[in-house]
């Protein structure tokens, strides 16, 4: 790090637990961010503006009028731009040291393979369940950190998901792939502002641990935010033997 | 007695408050909290009797071990948990 990058991280190498080899493995990681709405937004100017040296923001939509509410990746002259570009601009007068790589696109398949074996952490910011599981399946199988989070009306969620970890669960583990889904979407059913930037942000900090190697991650628990008690609860989620995406590790 | 909870997200769809049971197993507690409350019972359970795919039931803060069957044991005084998921972002 140069003087200019000891005086801008000043504040993190000040934390024993994080210090100059913390923050230097925040330069030097690559963390992608799947969705840059409600939830990527917090997450993607809280990771740009900690010093991570890069960020893939995928999205394959653009902003329209009733985003900003809530997503405040984006300002109003960005109504109509590609959510990624509008982010990359914002993030680049938060943090012009934090390269951005925008994907213009929902990533699947290869494409979504790709991208996940070349980062550190993975968010999960998307907005359906169909995405939630491919990325998973892409996570367990390149086995690389998944920091999962949702939410919708006053309500939040938010977990890791540690294919690194022999004891922790997938996402799979937890809510099995199936048809029978109940999707919800902020859309239609309405999602109060400050949700997303709470379960982002907490996203956020638990991919920094992640990358840090400091503290106790949300491996094997599940955070459930009740936003109009303004109540947290926490709940233990095991892993499953009999689990179709990562029972067969060898190490399960 | 043990007591059967359904999370928040899951009341702003179809509201029941604690209900307090007297059941082994997690199948048993469900079935006498959902007992004349067919609607929700459609949310949580399909029309073979098979919990969701999207819910999740934990004992005591505890995930179960048996979706399959709901045969987890419930003891008097624990907390059953009922709780969906979330996909907006």
């Amino acid at each position: 790090m140069n003087d200019a990058q000891l005086l801008r991280y000043s504040r993190h190498i000040l934390l024993p637990q994080i210090d100059i080899e913390g923050q230097e493995r925040l330069l030097a990681a690559r963390a992608l961010i799947i969705g840059a709405g409600g939830l990527g937004s917090p997450a993607a100017l809280y990771l740009a503006a900690a010093g991570i040296g890069t960020v893939v923001l995928a999205d394959g939509d653009t902003v329209d009028l009733t985003n900003l509410q809530r997503q405040i990746l984006h300002r109003t002259d960005s109504v109509g731009k590609t959510k990624v570009l509008s982010g990359q601009n914002t993030l680049a007068t938060v943090n012009p040291e934090c390269g951005v790589i925008a994907l213009h696109e929902r990533l699947s398949g290869e494409r979504l393979a790709s991208e996940v074996a070349q980062a550190d952490v993975v968010l999960d910011c998307c907005d359906n369940f169909a995405t939630r599981h491919d990325v998973n399946r892409a996570c367990v199988e390149a086995h690389k950190p998944l920091v999962s989070g949702a939410a919708i009306r006053f309500d939040g969620q938010v977990s890791v998901f540690d294919a690194s970890r022999t004891d922790s669960p997938c996402y799979h583990c937890l809510f099995p792939e199936g048809d029978d889904a109940n999707e919800e979407r902020c859309a239609i059913t309405g999602i109060f502002a400050p949700i997303t930037g709470i379960v982002g942000a907490t996203q956020a900090a638990e991919a920094l641990k992640l990358l840090i190697g400091c503290g106790e991650s949300l491996a094997g628990r599940l955070l459930l935010l009740d936003g109009l008690a303004m109540e947290w609860r926490s709940i233990r989620v095991r892993r499953d033997p009999e689990c179709t995406v990562c029972g067969s590790r060898s190490d399960a | 007695m043990a007591t059967v909870e359904f999370a928040a997200a899951i009341q702003r769809h179809v509201a029941c408050p604690i209900q307090q049971v007297t059941a082994p197993t997690v199948r048993r507690a469900l079935a006498a909290a959902l007992l004349g409350r067919d609607e929700l019972r459609g949310y949580i359970l399909d029309d073979q009797g098979r919990l969701r795919k999207h819910v999740a039931i934990f004992v005591d803060g505890a995930m179960i071990r048996d979706r399959r069957n709901l045969g987890d044991p419930v003891a008097d005084g624990s907390e059953v948990f009922v709780v969906q998921a979330l996909s907006g972002g």
